[in-house]
């Protein structure tokens, strides 16, 4: 195909992901390496604010920006290198920490807890969505032709509801007095608080996105399995490959590609997790590097916004993920080198 | 179909599988069917620790609110009429009044006129007769399950929430339509181009659905809402307020769900053997006409699996539509979560589970009609790798 | 049937407006968009000011971060914006909202005097209620064990444990602890109640004194009393922790106080009461704050439209809209009739010496964002107060160095 031929056809993909995405990335790249600031000044203040009744008046000093002659606030623009950067990694803490032979102090730092959580969570999660969704695919390939409709059915619904509605439904089966902790209390006579715990938290936010996201491995597995060679199967049987040898060696093989491509979505998805955070309220106690930026970006009743950190943050969750694919993106390129013309 | 004696398996196999499959069952519709229950509950009963309470909801019924042993009876008994009659009439409804080569959309209209004649029964027709049934019968007639679809009236008709619905639909359909346009051209030129340029555009695709979201739709705010001033200087007087319009959300949209369409459908595309498209260009086609003439035909089951992603994500997307559109074309998920903000009622979280229940029908419907074809298009497309 | 759904609620809402049209002194003939928060004290207001007709209200939960750069638009995007005390913050430093002293005079002889709001002797904004956190209480229980109701912290810990001691609730205490936001606010209250400033002439923190340390650790010393899950409990869990009758005692929003008589909810109709704000320390103030919701109007607008999104707004703020949504909020509109529960809120306010406002200051909104996040960290023993204060001064000293405050 001529290369005018390719433009034509990828043109309007390609404008549209410059224009969203690209532009956007591009802004943030720059803006993780300036800080930009309203120029201040102080200036007494009296304000006066209701009581119930009465009023009561105030003179404070107050730091407000200057305004130039239309009225909008003047700012400055500074290039700082990579000082959002060491912000967000607050590297004079760790420096500190790891001196003081304190290793479990670094933890609480945000970044740091933040990468170690989503880490973990992102690396427990992938087997056991692997996992559970070969086994729904077999078990379903293995079921009555009568009824395979309705299980493939709901064993979608977890992957098609809405991420937020899927988690308070989780949520409110175990947080308070919600019924699986209910009775859990009743079988053992204790007094559970699922979310005073941040592992009890953590697991839940796992089985969240393992609940969640199985179905959808589960069916690319299945639709997976309606192509495995029956000669090959056949021949394994002839040669005496017990079941387990069977699945190993002919079945696991031929889902490969299948696997490499669940894994590959999982781990972008995993590692940029952001829903359980808020559907569970674990900021308390666990937070992702999705989160992390996002609490970055939020405005305060002020209306501040840590702009340049957040970049920072996005770029460095962009970098951690680009790390975690990198093995998967070599086998794509050895694909792509083979498979060319 | 005959399975060869070596492919028999032992009956311990055969039980644990099928029980491994009812457990998974269980947990994966649990919590989808009890938020189901809470949504038809007082507010008292729907939060209760008890289970039990939530299910026969005592407060519900104390209320006068509930279901009598005849309501029951003749509700299951309609209930399934109406399962069996879609399985078994609607298919043939659908065949015969469809025409040709449209069996897609008339299963699409076919489905929703079903639902909406289902609703049209069941929660207008049938309360009338059965609440004068009740009246006369008694004993049989006093409620035993508390249920109550105050909640459901509340948020479709008191909150309106039939806009946000509109808006969704807008919303969706125009992104499934304009994902999959753009997305197939792109799919089809890279799967049949081998340059290196093609497999960067990939990679870069790859790495742009990495991003975290929220990065990109903090970006878009102060240039949506000052796109007006932005875009005045070119396009005059009559430049827009992209904030707020839902055609610049189906954009934002669309772009974000690029690249996981191309590659869903080049890995698609890759799979329709080359010759087939080299054979009608030797015969004097050009690219183009031989994917309008060849591809076309052959490509529904990989579009349709894609479109149904594609669906997904725009009908339940928050970051993108809670930011970037007013509330007057706000969607529905934005709709719901507003009801969790920091000022709620236990009430406005029973509502919201009602709106929550509600936007996943749509979805059932959805995947019950494309069940098939979910696998079928996985089977032939994006599996093969 | 979707159809008859739309004609029957396009019908509802056009009667709505017919016989509404009637309650608005004026008919209001330009297009007023207005952009607040989605409680329902707001909800309230804007049904009143849309019976003027040509009002589009947008009730947002993201109106925190939609609000400054929709008001910085040319021209702004909504003409009338819903703040409070917090929020009023970003309007004012960008200079994004009017001054309203023409438009109180000529359209604004309801108003009383405390409502304006008044920077500099310019009035910025026109309140319409007030809110705090206060004491709120179950009687029955109080009645029955014979307990006094406590009037500082020490004496709310030592009816917790009578309470505990009685076991007749499953916690004794409620807060509105959630990380993040809600759990920071309960230590300003505290930390003011301990007589603590947050700041210094230079925008420097001073948090980790003496009354940050006792603030920590009379919220500490709270949480034995209070549901382990306390992380996760905002204002809404509160207020079910007390519908479902689980807690006896809670520091709670005024605001709330309505929910505690609404039948379809509660179990404890009538039996909560209200009281001010405990004193954290002898002679102090309630350790609480007080704030304001009110409107302002936007500046990039035509005086027109200013006009007549003035007299919309003062149409939302009257005394016929407060007489039908009397127990919501706590009004400062004439007409309106305190109610039982809003005897805790009335108490706090008129405190000698009284509790102060949450201040509107750039160096506040990052405070109070340091230390939502630097908090949670105390609370799970992660670390000790001491260094969780130095934690907060740091994230805080990080921010202020970002947003140009300090050097």
């Amino acid at each position: 195909m001529k290369f005018r031929t390719l433009a034509w056809f990828v043109g309007p993909s390609v404008f549209m992901m410059l224009l969203f995405i690209a532009f956007p990335l591009a802004s943030v790249f720059l803006q993780s390496f300036q800080i930009t600031q309203p120029i201040v000044e102080t200036v007494e203040v009296e304000t006066c604010t209701p009581g119930f009744l009465g009023q009561t008046c105030v003179t404070e000093t107050k730091t407000t920006p200057v305004l130039d002659e239309n009225g909008n606030p003047t700012t400055t623009t500074e290039w700082v290198g990579l000082l959002s950067y060491a912000r967000v990694l607050q590297l004079e803490q760790v420096g500190a920490a790891i001196a003081s032979g304190t290793w479990s102090s670094i933890l609480a730092i945000d970044f740091w807890k933040a990468l170690r959580f989503t880490l973990t969570f992102t690396l427990v999660t992938l087997p056991l969505v692997i996992g559970l969704g070969l086994a729904i695919a077999l078990a379903v390939n293995n079921a009555a032709r009568s009824i395979r409709g309705q299980i493939i059915f709901v064993s979608l619904l977890p992957f098609i509801i809405t991420p937020v509605i899927g988690a308070l439904s989780i949520r409110w089966l175990f947080y308070g007095d919600g019924i699986v902790t209910a009775m859990l209390e009743g079988m053992f006579s204790t007094d559970i608080s699922v979310a005073a715990n941040g592992w009890a938290i953590e697991m839940l936010m796992m089985f969240y996105r393992v609940w969640h996201v199985a179905p959808f491995a589960f069916v690319i597995f299945y639709a997976g399995l309606q192509t495995v060679n029956q000669d090959t199967l056949e021949s394994a049987i002839i040669d005496g490959a017990s079941r387990f040898e069977r699945l190993r060696f002919v079945v696991v093989p031929h889902l490969m590609p299948l696997i490499i491509f669940i894994a590959l979505i999982h781990l972008m998805d995993a590692y940029r997790a952001f829903e359980e955070v808020i559907g569970f309220s674990s900021q308390a106690h666990r937070i992702t590097l999705q989160w992390l930026t996002y609490d970055l970006l939020e405005p305060d009743d002020a209306g501040n916004r840590a702009i340049s950190r957040a970049s920072a943050s996005a770029m460095l969750t962009m970098i951690g993920i680009v790390i975690l694919l990198i093995p998967l993106l070599r086998r794509t390129w050895r694909d792509h080198k083979g498979s060319a013309h | 179909m005959a399975t060869p004696k070596a492919l028999q398996q032992p009956a311990s196999l055969r039980l644990a599988s099928a029980s491994f499959l009812a457990f998974w069952c269980l947990i994966a519709a649990f919590p989808i069917f009890w938020i189901a229950v809470m949504s038809f509950k007082s507010p008292v009963d729907a939060f209760s620790a008890n289970p039990l309470n939530v299910v026969f909801g005592p407060t519900t019924r104390a209320d006068g609110k509930g279901l009598s042993i005849i309501d029951i009876v003749i509700g299951l008994v309609v209930l399934i009429a109406a399962v069996r009659l879609a399985f078994t009439q609607l298919p043939k409804w659908v065949g015969r009044l469809s025409p040709p080569g449209m069996a897609i959309i008339g299963w699409l209209v076919g489905a929703a006129a079903y639902a909406i004649a289902f609703l049209i029964v069941f929660f207008g027709i049938l309360p009338v007769f059965l609440g004068g049934l009740n009246a006369v019968t008694g004993p049989l007639g006093a409620p035993v399950l508390g249920l109550t679809t105050e909640h459901y009236y509340a948020v479709w008709i008191e909150n309106g929430f039939w806009r946000n619905f509109q808006n969704s639909l807008i919303v969706t359909a125009g992104v499934v339509t304009i994902s999959l346009t753009v997305g197939t051209l792109a799919g089809y030129g890279l799967a049949r181009s081998g340059s290196n340029l093609a497999f960067w555009i990939l990679i870069i695709a790859l790495i742009f659905r990495a991003l975290p979201h929220s990065v990109l739709v903090a970006g878009y705010l102060p240039v949506f809402i000052n796109s007006a001033e932005i875009l005045r200087p070119i396009l005059g007087e009559n430049a827009p307020t992209l904030y707020g319009q839902p055609l610049a959300v189906i954009a934002v949209l669309v772009a974000i769900n690029q690249p996981f369409t191309i590659w869903m459908l080049r890995s698609f595309f890759q799979n329709i053997p080359n010759e087939l498209d080299e054979a009608a260009r030797v015969d004097g086609c050009t690219h183009f006409q031989a994917f309008r003439w060849v591809i076309m035909p052959v490509m529904w089951p990989g579009v349709i699996t894609t479109g149904l992603f594609s669906f997904l994500l725009a009908y339940n997307d928050l970051l993108v539509t809670s930011l970037l559109l007013d509330a007057q074309n706000q969607t529905m998920v934005p709709a719901i979560a507003g009801y969790f903000n920091r000022e709620t009622t236990t009430t406005d979280q029973v509502e919201a589970v009602a709106a929550a229940v509600s936007i996943t029908a749509p979805l059932f419907l959805l995947v019950m009609i494309f069940q098939r074809q979910i696998v079928s298009g996985l089977t032939a497309g994006a599996v093969k790798g | 049937m979707k159809l008859k759904t739309l004609l029957m609620a396009g019908a509802v809402s056009l009667m709505a407006t017919a016989a509404a049209q009637a309650d608005c002194a004026f008919e209001n003939d330009v297009q007023v968009k207005s952009l607040s928060a989605g409680f329902e004290a707001w909800k309230a207001v804007t049904d009143a000011m849309a019976e003027c007709g040509n009002v589009e209200a947008e009730l947002d939960q993201e109106f925190r971060t939609k609000q400054p750069a929709a008001f910085a638009a040319n021209p702004s995007l909504y003409q009338i914006g819903g703040v409070s005390n917090g929020t009023v913050t970003p309007l004012l430093n960008e200079g994004t909202i009017r001054p309203l002293d023409d438009l109180v005079a000529a359209h604004g002889q309801n108003l009383a005097p405390n409502q304006l709001i008044k920077i500099d002797g310019q009035t910025m904004a026109v309140a319409m209620m007030v809110n705090t956190q206060h004491l709120m209480y179950r009687q029955d229980i109080f009645d029955d064990l014979g307990l006094e109701v406590p009037s500082t912290w020490d004496g709310v810990l030592e009816a917790a444990a009578a309470i505990k001691e009685a076991g007749v609730v499953d916690y004794p205490l409620g807060a509105t602890m959630k990380s993040g936001w809600n759990l920071a606010q309960d230590f300003n209250n505290m930390f003011l109640g301990f007589g603590g400033v947050f700041t210094d002439a230079d925008s420097m923190p001073t948090v980790n004194t003496e009354a940050g340390m006792k603030a920590l650790d009379m919220m500490m010393r709270m949480t034995e009393y209070m549901d382990p899950e306390y992380l996760v409990s905002d204002s809404t869990y509160v207020q079910q922790q007390f519908q479902q009758g689980k807690i006896a005692m809670a520091n709670l929003w005024a605001s709330r106080g309505a929910a505690m008589d609404d039948e379809a909810e509660s179990q404890v109709v009538g039996k909560v009461n209200a009281a001010a704000a405990p004193l954290a320390m002898e002679g102090g103030a309630p350790a609480t704050t007080l704030w304001w919701d009110g409107i302002v109007i936007a500046k990039n607008i035509s005086d027109e439209e200013a006009d007549a999104a003035f007299r919309v707004a003062m149409e939302g703020l009257d005394t016929e809209m407060v007489t039908a949504n009397n127990d919501e909020a706590i009004w400062l509109i004439s007409g309106y009739q305190p109610n039982r529960l809003a005897e805790g809120a009335i108490a706090t306010a008129s405190a000698d010496p009284a509790p102060q406002s949450y201040p509107s200051t750039s160096q506040m909104g990052l405070m109070h964002t340091a230390l939502g996040n630097e908090l949670p960290a105390f609370f799970t023993g992660e670390r000790d107060a001491a260094a969780t204060l130095e934690a907060v001064e740091g994230a805080y000293v990080t921010a202020a160095k970002e947003a140009g405050l300090i050097e």
